[in-house]
């Protein structure tokens, strides 16, 4: 019965690492560009989201309050600083973004201080849900209901609407994109804004289960990229499948081998890239 | 107009000295200046910790520059938590700057590395880490250690709240693996053995796990009528703070050995601390006159009220520092035969340093978190509940002094 339960909460966990990848892996499939800020994007979504509920916002207000601010500061520092860097090698990518996410890190700790703080659940949501003699709270299933319908929504974005297509198709030759017309530049700028907009809502939903401290942002980097490494890079199945993999197989450890459940993800993720180096669902 | 190279060039400039702070250490070393190393993580996940031991110090050291007339400096050692960063930097800090004296390790790992190699260069290290080791197995000339270890701190914690809960007797532990966590846990183990505790189970985590709801649906499957929380800092908040949503409030009692205080209260907030029993070294609110001038002093020049890593760092520093005034050295052997035997007025009332190991003999708290309506002020969170003092003999720690 446990091990069930080990599932279940690994849902939930999948769910959220999802969200988390999901941005890097199409800022990455579009614009073939490592983003190591995006950790830092995650850190902004969470501590915007503790500093308007503090003032007396709703959670329902300040999340999407946070993500929006978050994908337009995204967007705006990709359109000043970061498409510069686009040609140049995948070291420069990460130098700059590195430094950037430090900024935000230290930017944060100036803000609103080295100590952290704790985010309370919506009302409503503050409960828990009894499954005979196990606990479920109500927020971490309403965060699996979200992402779910989100992740369909962005299927549906990505897969079937002619803006998707657009962005598919700059994923493929943004050459090709630029003689049919398209603004490459603008979808570029869109298409990181709304990447990072991702990050920065998984850390508003994360914010009342983890609460908020100013380093969060590198464990939440180190996870993303476990997740878009197995699911493939620029892979939006990718990262859902292996986002679930990875929650999953962390949440069972747990009750296997606990000492363990951190290492798995870490030994899965070199033996895919020992035995599939474009990932699970990776294209060639 | 910047070019894209020169750009670049600063860009790598400030992300490399954002990425090693440590490499640009605070120093406010002159001339003759007697020198304090303060190696403590200032960035990583226990900075928030390492940032208020570096105030502590230095308020020790604007107080010693005043008594005596002559130029106190700390030098910031960023450890980044690490062990071999802490030795490094220990080492640098003996080597190019002649630095003989050293206040800080906060996590166990770094301080038990970092004791060896003072000892070595003929320093000395005042701590506050936890693990028994430090000045039990491991003790050595060098190493002085200011805070209760793991063995007290279970035995004024787990002991007392068996006798106050006494139809408890199914306990959970979730402990780091490492090793503070191993002796927090085999401490526990000893006591919950001698009591006719049942000991349901324990779930070993990694120090980088943020993610606790496997080791708590764990402890749930378990039902336990105590969870034990065996870790420390952010990891300690995050484990609450998930077990506190996941309705474990309600349904068993929670306690926290080892909790940081204050700075870890103030990130939790009263709602999460509500009823839960915490272990502390320090507590801003206890009744001794040092510590009660140190609030003071802190409250005036800070604006705040000290926490423990602000505490602990200020005493260690000063102990170091009264030391090497009254010698006029920095020398390793001559600080130590002023520290060994000293009894003082500590911040926990009476305190003494024992001679045989090092280790200070003072109170250690267990704190029960109050709701939010019942604080008196912003930082009465807690009251304590008891307090006392519980070591190992030299020898039962098994120190043999090197």
């Amino acid at each position: 019965m446990i091990y069930l339960f080990q599932v279940l909460n690994g849902i939930g966990i999948g769910m959220l690492y999802f969200l988390l990848a999901v941005g890097l892996s199409v800022i990455f499939g579009l614009l073939q560009f490592v983003n190591f800020a995006h950790g830092a994007f995650y850190l902004l979504g969470a501590y915007l989201t503790y500093d308007l509920t503090s003032r007396g916002l709703s959670f329902w207000a300040a999340m999407p309050i946070a993500t929006l601010i978050v994908a337009g500061a995204a967007a705006l520092i990709e359109a000043l600083l970061l498409h510069r860097i686009y040609k140049l090698p995948h070291s420069f990518h990460i130098l700059v973004t590195v430094g950037l996410a430090l900024m935000i890190q230290e930017l944060t700790i100036i803000v609103w201080g080295p100590l952290g703080g704790s985010v309370a659940p919506p009302a409503g949501l503050t409960g828990v849900v009894m499954l005979g003699d196990f606990i479920y709270p109500q927020y971490r299933l309403f965060t699996i209901a979200f992402t779910a319908v989100l992740a369909a929504l962005l299927w549906w974005l990505l897969e079937g609407t002619r803006l998707g297509a657009v962005v598919r198709g700059g994923s493929e030759s943004s050459d090709n994109m630029a003689l049919l017309g398209y603004n490459t530049l603008r979808i570029n700028t869109a298409v990181f804004g709304f990447g990072a907009g991702l990050a920065g809502l998984a850390g508003a939903l994360a914010a009342p289960i983890r609460g908020v401290e100013p380093f969060m942002g590198i464990e939440a980097l180190s996870v993303a990229f476990v997740v878009v490494v197995i699911g493939g890079m620029g892979s939006y199945t990718g990262a859902l499948v292996a986002g679930l993999l990875v929650g999953v197989t962390q949440s069972v450890m747990a009750a296997i081998w606990p000492e363990g459940a951190r290492l798995m993800i870490y030994i899965g993720m070199a033996l895919v890239i020992a035995l599939m180096p474009r990932g699970l669902l990776g294209r060639a | 107009m910047m070019h894209r190279r020169s750009f670049l060039s600063c860009s790598s400039l400030a992300a490399v000295s954002l990425a090693a702070p440590g490499l640009f250490t605070r120093a406010h070393a002159a001339g003759d200046a007697l020198k304090i190393g303060i190696p403590v993580p200032i960035s990583g996940a226990f900075a928030a910790n390492g940032q208020f031991a570096t105030m502590g110090a230095l308020m020790a050291a604007e107080e010693v520059t005043q008594a005596i007339g002559r130029e106190v400096s700390t030098i910031d050692l960023d450890t980044e938590g690490k062990p071999a960063t802490a030795v490094r930097k220990v080492q640098d800090a003996m080597a190019q700057d002649g630095v003989g004296l050293f206040a800080g390790g906060i996590l166990s790992s770094e301080s038990l590395a970092m004791g060896k190699e003072v000892a070595r260069g003929n320093a000395v290290l005042m701590t506050t880490a936890g693990a028994d080791e430090i000045t039990g197995v491991d003790c050595n000339r060098g190493t002085f250690r200011w805070s209760v270890p793991t063995y007290g701190a279970i035995n004024e914690t787990v002991r007392p709240l068996i006798d106050l809960l006494p139809n408890a007797k199914r306990w959970y532990t979730i402990t780091p693996q490492y090793v503070f966590g191993d002796g927090l846990l085999n401490a526990a183990k000893d006591v919950f053995a001698e009591k006719g505790v049942e000991h349901l189970g324990n779930s070993y985590h990694s120090l980088t796990d943020k993610e606790f709801s496997g080791y708590l649906t764990n402890a749930i499957a378990a039902q336990p009528d105590v969870l034990l929380l065996l870790n420390f800092g952010a990891q300690s908040s995050d484990t609450l703070r998930q077990a506190v949503s996941f309705g474990l409030k309600e349904r068993m009692t929670i306690v926290v050995a080892w909790a940081s205080g204050l700075e870890q209260f103030e990130g939790l907030g009263a709602d999460i601390c509500d009823g839960v029993y915490f272990g502390a070294q320090y507590w801003h609110a206890a009744d001794a006159p040092a510590n009660r001038e140190l609030v003071a002093k802190v409250q005036e020049k800070h604006g705040i009220n000290p926490n423990y890593s602000f505490a602990g760092s200020y005493l260690c520093s000063k102990l170091l520092l009264d030391a090497a005034v009254k010698v006029d050295s920095t020398d390793g052997g001559a600080v130590a035969g002023v520290l060994e035997g000293l009894t003082y007025d500590g911040l926990t009332g009476q305190e003494e340093i024992r001679a045989a190991d090092h280790q200070v003999i003072k109170e250690y708290y267990l704190l029960k978190g109050k709701a939010k309506d019942a604080m008196a002020d912003k930082d009465d969170y807690a009251d304590i509940v008891s307090s006392g003092k519980s070591f190992l003999s030299p020898e039962e720690a098994g120190c043999k002094m090197s």
